[in-house]
């Protein structure tokens, strides 16, 4: 079992000491990054729930900066400390309530300062989930926590809250803030922090609602960022309550109202200013380390960068998605910044180039009203590859046996400004078996009714990589009526493309039907044929495993067409309401129609007899069908009623997938699953232990569910075996780690290593194993099919050489 | 996956029209290649057509172009006329250039025929015996001492030059002798052509002067005759054929090749290849017409492999032996002369071959740089990258149009006018799509200032009923004139670009109706002959 697609941008990610190494936040696990390669290397497994905060112990010496000891905090109301590098959970702090934000100021303190604190204290933003009958009870709380102790220090309640406020803290340690509605909450960390010490806090009002906060390196400065875009910076922030002197006069608080330009009321600060140009809220705010600049991002996805004495702005424009963390890292040439897209992009930074991305499975997006229901979701491959719709008008290629994303295509040309209006989207899309042709519509939708587009476009790819090349584009394929779905024939280049305006098209790639005899003719996608039945609005098409019969379901009916006569073959009964995915299940005779509102259905016809065999009523959001097997699997939603009746059963599972053999209407098989609408079901073959095309081992069968999240799982449904999850990708690319070279080894390189001991063990070792018999194989075959025979020698050749056992070679 | 990330990221994408459907004509062969490689050039003001273009045999292959009373020189360098002869009584009709290429004959429509010096332009034999005006002259490909020239008197003349009398007078030809050629490879047989439809062969080395060797029927009048250069075959053109003859074969039609529309005029040898002297040179015969096309045609693949289209009767064509230069003349004095770029390689050979320039070569071709030359400064800045070389690309700058520089900077309205000013269409309604996708063309109309509104009718009114962009532009139409009617009321220059407006789009209307008209009458007839399959 695989899990993955996991958000990378539910909280702010964090650098380990030496900056190789990112650590973010992935559902329940943290999972740690190679900043030189951007893959993943490791990951810290543990928390039952989401982990929203992790903190990385700093070095407090140039020496230390190995150590790699991290604390995590989660909602499942633990608090972890780690020793990531193994990675090892080195302890636990159970405080039983969900904790959203964590921050150990004392941590950050240099070390003359923290040798006088006697334990380290954390602050936790927790919810109270015992208050939660009340609705309007603040249920957000502000709580200290002895990690020393593994205590929650009982009585201390900072603040009290609506909700459960993000907690920033000063890189220096000493104050820390929340931001709560219009007011920005700061206290001062005692210089000397014990169970009973009270903190000191002052209040900062402001019209608008604040979203985001930070503080100074070294100065008492304080930027927030509110909802209208604005930025505002308090200098001098609690100069009267913070100072050590509590002897302030009236009279000198008086005279402070004269000088402090920009300060609201009697808050406790020099100055305030105001710097406007974000259009809509501010996300991010962060001080660079030298407190020279500050970063600010916001919905736009622009990252500016103000130089705190003058207000000057530098940009790094045209991200493409709203920003939600920037991070600096140790390495003053390092930052990172998460964007909305799950992807987290490593700047080098005083250009503010981006040097990597790390970009997890696309989130879903909402597409705009008119669009809701013909927007597809995911498109499959075989070999477990799926392709998502980005918000950033493109697809994306996720692997799902490595949990990475491999290439994004960008399917309109044009720069995305995250807005309030979505109107260009690419709302289908359809992979060819193989995975070597992909299809897409991309719509613009019209302003007022004029300029609205469609457009048809075929791509195509080399087999090696999965970078697709435009082949061919169609505007407006079935005039102005949207494209309803897309299936590729399996084995040939043709596809079909259904439409709500009554008719399909059949498309064929000229490659194929002229053999290229034209000269330097290069190769498209025209239109080979076009039907309608009755002028119905088309809603689904499939081809049969073997390309011969193409079914489109126009409207309730089923017609079964012949797709290169283009002859309409037969008809196959009605449905109560219009169907919404067909498949043709496996070799056999049977074929599947799901059908949507408002009579949900799940049926199964049989192609021999032209009648229908079962049915059941289903909400059905997917179906996969096996090929050369009888089987399928759909993901239906669980009815309203039923999950709140049987809640104890179902915590939190709103679907159902069910695994059927198309003889017998029982399912086979069934597994609960959660977040159920939105999703999408697929057979892929591959092999959980991540070898590829190795001939000798059957090849599992898998099957692929991703909920409406993104978050996905593969399993084998025909295993009757306690699911056991193989942690995958992280093994595999354990390796791709660098390690860097010093003196020496960084010049020349490394010598290599020169085991006496172990060669001549080796040389004992080296038994003779019967060499594999290749000749029986290769060549086999008609002649036309034989790969070359350069190539063939060499594999005869090699196989009548003696092997050493690959055993020799580990040990 | 990182290394494409990080293109996109940051990138600014220029806008991009609508892609066109591409036309189904086979993209260009390397032939048809070559021969668009010749830039065409017109040479105007000239008095009257060009009845007659020849090259100099002799480098660097000047061409002279016999134009009303007048013969001009022309460098096929500059394309410009170096020098005129004007000392002709009448019409220039045909001329000729001797094979060393310093005399130069030509005939006028008075019967005589002259010979000049081509260096100082002086007359220097004036052969009179024609008593109709002539119409071709031709210095033999060997000889240097006779001409052959034939005229409207049906005889076919053969001269001693320096002697200025007449050797052979051929009779045979029962109408206007029009065209003739010398064989390439023989110094004493030639071809002419004339109106009776007859090419015939003679050679001066048969004594009965009424007797041609050989005779062909080209079965219209003949306009041109010309040797190939094997010598064996001879091609004529007359009516709108161009045909193959094969002597060896005693004047068998090899092919006839019927792809003007109109008379063929004139036709000469062209060749093809990159280098003179070329193994791989290959000989095409340029045929032009009345029809205005210059057409090329492979006579080993009886093929036309290439033709082109001027806005005028065509009515001689000449091909320069360097394989640099072509001229066509036409018939309302307007020569399109081509010429194609390439290595003067050619010439700094000719050049090398002097005696004067011979010292020079003995010196190193590249001094060794030093510090004190400038170009020392600059050394190694154009080396081209060796096989093994790791390339450092520099990132390549989008180029950025006005418009799209005002789009990023989310200046739309501004952007419009910008585009509109441009006059492409394909930008205009490409920045009309994407303001679309913002949302913002509509409000941008309603902001347009109402001189700005000017160019934005004009445009509709040239573009909106072109099917391509009509989806678009017909439905913005409709809504200027709804938002905007206030300010169209207000101005006379906006409601006159209005009426236009409303005119096209009648107009185009009318077409449609026409065209469901013709629709309605021809469905019937193809349902009918789809039936009787």
């Amino acid at each position: 079992m695989i899990r993955g697609g996991r958000s990378y941008v539910s909280s702010s990610p964090a650098f380990s000491n030496d900056a190789k190494r990112l650590l973010v936040c992935t559902g329940n696990t943290v999972s740690i990054f190679s900043t030189a390669t951007g893959l993943q290397i490791a990951s810290l497994e543990g928390h039952v729930a989401l982990v929203t905060s992790v903190i990385v112990v700093p070095a407090s010496s140039p020496g230390s900066r190995i150590l790699c000891y991290c604390w995590t905090a989660s909602l499942d109301g633990t608090i972890r400390y780690w020793d990531f590098s193994v990675p090892e959970l080195m302890k636990t702090v159970d405080i039983r309530m969900p904790i959203f934000s964590m921050v150990i100021p004392s941590l950050l303190r240099s070390p003359a300062d923290s040798e006088r604190t006697q334990g380290l204290y954390a602050y936790i933003s927790t919810e109270n989930i015992r208050k939660s009958e009340k609705p309007k009870s603040l249920s957000g709380q502000l709580r200290k926590c002895n990690l020393t102790k593994s205590s929650l220090i009982g009585g201390v309640i900072l603040k009290e809250t609506l909700r459960p406020e993000f907690i920033s803290v000063c890189p220096s340690g000493r104050f820390f803030g929340i931001s709560s509605k219009r007011k920005l909450i700061i206290w001062k960390v005692p210089q000397t922090d014990s169970d009973q010490v009270a903190l000191k806090k002052i209040v900062l009002h402001h019209t608008k609602d604040f979203t985001v906060l930070a503080f100074h390196q070294s100065q008492r400065i304080v930027a927030a960022g509110d909802v209208t875009g604005r930025i505002l910076i308090w200098r001098g922030f609690g100069n009267k309550t913070f100072s050590n002197s509590h002897g302030l006069m009236d009279g000198n608080s008086q005279n402070y109202d004269d000088v402090r330009p920009g300060v609201r009321g009697d808050d406790d600060a020099e100055s305030c200013s105001t710097w406007h140009w974000h259009p809509t809220e501010v996300n991010v705010l962060a001080f660079s380390s030298d407190g020279e600049y500050l970063y600010s991002g916001g919905r736009e996805g622009v990252l500016v960068v103000w130089q705190l004495d003058t207000g000057k702005k530098k940009f790094l424009p045209r991200i493409g998605s709203p920003l939600l963390y920037f991070v600096d890292s140790p390495d003053p040439t390092l930052a990172s910044i998460s964007c909305a897209d799950n992807q987290i992009h490593l700047l080098k930074m005083p250009s503010l180039g981006i040097m990597k991305s790390i970009s997890g499975i696309k989130l879903p997006f909402s597409a705009p009203e008119a669009l809701k229901g013909i927007c597809g979701r995911f498109a499959f491959d075989k070999a477990g590859l799926v392709a998502l719709r980005t918000e950033a008008y493109g697809i994306q290629c996720y692997s799902l046996l490595d949990d990475r994303g491999i290439s994004e295509v960008y399917v309109c040309e044009r720069n995305h400004q995250p807005a309030d209006e979505v109107t260009v989207v690419v709302t289908l899309m359809a992979l060819s078996s193989d995975g070597s042709v992909m299809s897409t519509v991309d719509v613009r939708l019209p302003e007022q009714d004029i300029g609205g587009l469609i457009c048809l476009k075929f791509w195509t790819s080399a087999p090696e990589n999965k970078q697709f090349t435009l082949s061919t584009v169609i505007y407006e394929p079935h005039r102005d009526s949207h494209v309803s779905s897309i299936a590729f024939r399996p084995n040939r280049l043709m596809a079909v493309t259904t439409s709500k305006g009554g008719d399909f098209k059949i498309w064929v790639c000229k490659d194929e039907t002229q053999q290229k005899n034209e000269l330097g003719q290069s190769s498209g996608w025209v239109c080979h044929a076009v039907g309608a039945y009755k002028k119905k609005p088309m809603t689904a098409a499939a081809f049969s495993a073997d390309g011969s019969v193409l079914a489109v379901a126009a409207e309730t009916v089923i017609t079964l067409w012949d797709p290169d006569r283009n002859v309409l073959v037969a008809v196959l009964g009605d449905t109560f309401s219009p169907i919404k995915t067909l498949s043709f299940i496996g070799q056999s005779e049977y074929l599947v129609a799901a059908s949507g509102n408002p009579d949900p259905h799940l049926s199964v016809w049989s192609l021999s007899q032209l009648t229908k065999s079962w049915s059941y009523m289903l909400q059905v959001e997917a179906v996969a069908c096996m090929e050369n097997s009888s089987s399928f699997a759909v993901v239906a939603l669980l009815p309203k009623s039923f999950t709140e009746s049987e809640e104890m059963t179902f915590v939190g599972r709103d679907g159902v997938i069910l695994l059927f053999d198309v003889k017998q209407p029982f399912p086979v098989a069934s597994w609960s699953v959660i977040k159920a609408e939105g999703g999408g079901l697929a057979f892929i073959e591959g092999n959980p232990l991540g070898e590829y095309n190795s001939d000798w081992r059957p090849k599992h069968r898998l099957l692929a569910f991703i909920n409406g999240h993104h978050e996905y799982i593969l399993f084998d449904p025909f295993d009757d075996q306690e699911l056991v999850e193989h942690s995958v990708s992280v093994n595999r690319s354990l390796a791709s780690e660098e390690t860097e070279h010093v003196g020496y080894a960084s010049l020349y390189g490394e010598l290599p290593e020169f085991d006496l001991k172990k060669s001549q063990k080796a040389a004992a070792e080296a038994v003779v194993v019967p060499s594999e018999r290749p000749w029986e194989t290769i060549f086999s075959g008609s002649s036309h099919n034989l790969p070359p025979l350069t190539k063939l020698c060499a594999a005869f050749l090699e196989s009548l050489l003696e092997k050493r056992p690959a055993a020799v070679e580990s040990s | 996956m990182a290394a494409m990330e990080e293109i996109h990221v940051s990138k600014t994408y220029p806008l991009k029209p609508k892609l066109k459907p591409r036309p189904k004509t086979p993209s260009k062969t390397p032939e048809s290649k070559y021969w668009s490689s010749f830039k065409n050039h017109e040479i105007p003001n000239l008095i009257s057509s060009v009845p007659s273009l020849a090259f100099s045999p002799a480098a660097p292959h000047r061409f002279a172009a016999a134009h009303s009373a007048s013969l001009s020189l022309f460098s096929p360098q500059t394309l410009a006329a170096t020098h005129t002869i004007t000392s002709f009584s009448d019409v220039v009709s045909s001329t000729s250039f001797r094979s060393d290429g310093s005399l130069i004959a030509a005939s006028d429509l008075s019967g005589l025929i002259q010979v000049f010096d081509v260096k100082t332009r002086t007359p220097l034999r004036k052969l009179r015996s024609h008593t109709r005006p002539v119409r071709f002259v031709k210095y033999p490909v060997l000889d240097k001492l006779h001409v052959i020239s034939g005229g409207d008197d049906g005889l076919v003349k053969y001269w001693d030059v320096a002697g200025e009398n007449v050797i052979l007078n051929l009779k045979g030809h029962k109408d206007y002798v029009r065209c003739g050629d010398c064989s390439p490879v023989n110094f004493d047989s030639f071809v002419t052509g004339s109106y009776d439809h007859v090419v015939k062969l003679w050679d001066v080395r048969v004594g009965d002067e009424n007797r041609a060797v050989m005779e062909m029927n080209h079965g219209k009048p003949v306009e041109d005759v010309l040797f190939l250069p094997s010598g064996g075959l001879v091609a004529s053109a007359g009516g709108n054929s161009v045909k193959v003859w094969d002597l060896i074969g005693g004047g068998k039609l090899v092919y006839s090749m019927e792809s003007h529309n109109k008379t063929v005029t004139s036709i000469c040898v062209g060749r093809i290849g990159m280098e003179i002297d070329d193994e791989s040179m290959q000989n095409r015969i340029l045929s032009v017409g009345l029809d205005g096309y210059m057409k090329v045609f492979d006579y080993t693949n009886f093929k036309v492999t290439h033709s082109m289209r001027h806005p005028a009767p065509l009515l001689s064509v000449g091909f320069s032996p360097s394989c640099k230069v072509q001229v066509i003349g036409t018939s309302n004095g307007i020569i399109y002369a081509g010429k194609r770029k390439g290595k003067e390689a050619a010439e700094e050979i000719a050049l090398g071959g002097l005696p004067g320039f011979q010292s020079i070569s003995d010196e190193p071709l590249k001094r060794a740089l030093r510090p004190s030359f400038y170009r020392y400064f600059r050394r190694g800045q154009s080396e081209k990258p060796s096989e093994g070389d790791f390339l450092v690309m520099k990132p390549k700058k989008v180029k950025l149009a006005e418009h799209d520089r005002l789009l990023k900077k989310f200046r739309h309205k501004e952007a419009l006018v910008s585009v509109l000013g441009r006059n492409n269409p394909e930008n205009v309604v490409a920045v009309m799509e994407e303001l679309v996708a913002r949302r913002k063309l509509l409000k941008c109309i309603s902001n347009l200032e109402s001189e700005e509104l000017g160019p934005l009718l004009r445009f509709l009114q040239k573009y909106s009923t072109v099917p391509r962009y009509s989806s678009l532009l017909m439905g913005l139409a409709k809504k200027i004139v709804d938002i905007r009617a206030e300010d169209i009321r207000g101005s006379n220059e906006l409601k006159g670009l209005i009426r236009n407006l409303k005119s096209a789009v009648e107009e185009e209307i009318r077409i449609q109706q026409e065209l469901q008209e013709i629709q309605g009458i021809i469905s019937p007839l193809l349902k009918m002959a789809g039936r009787r399959l």
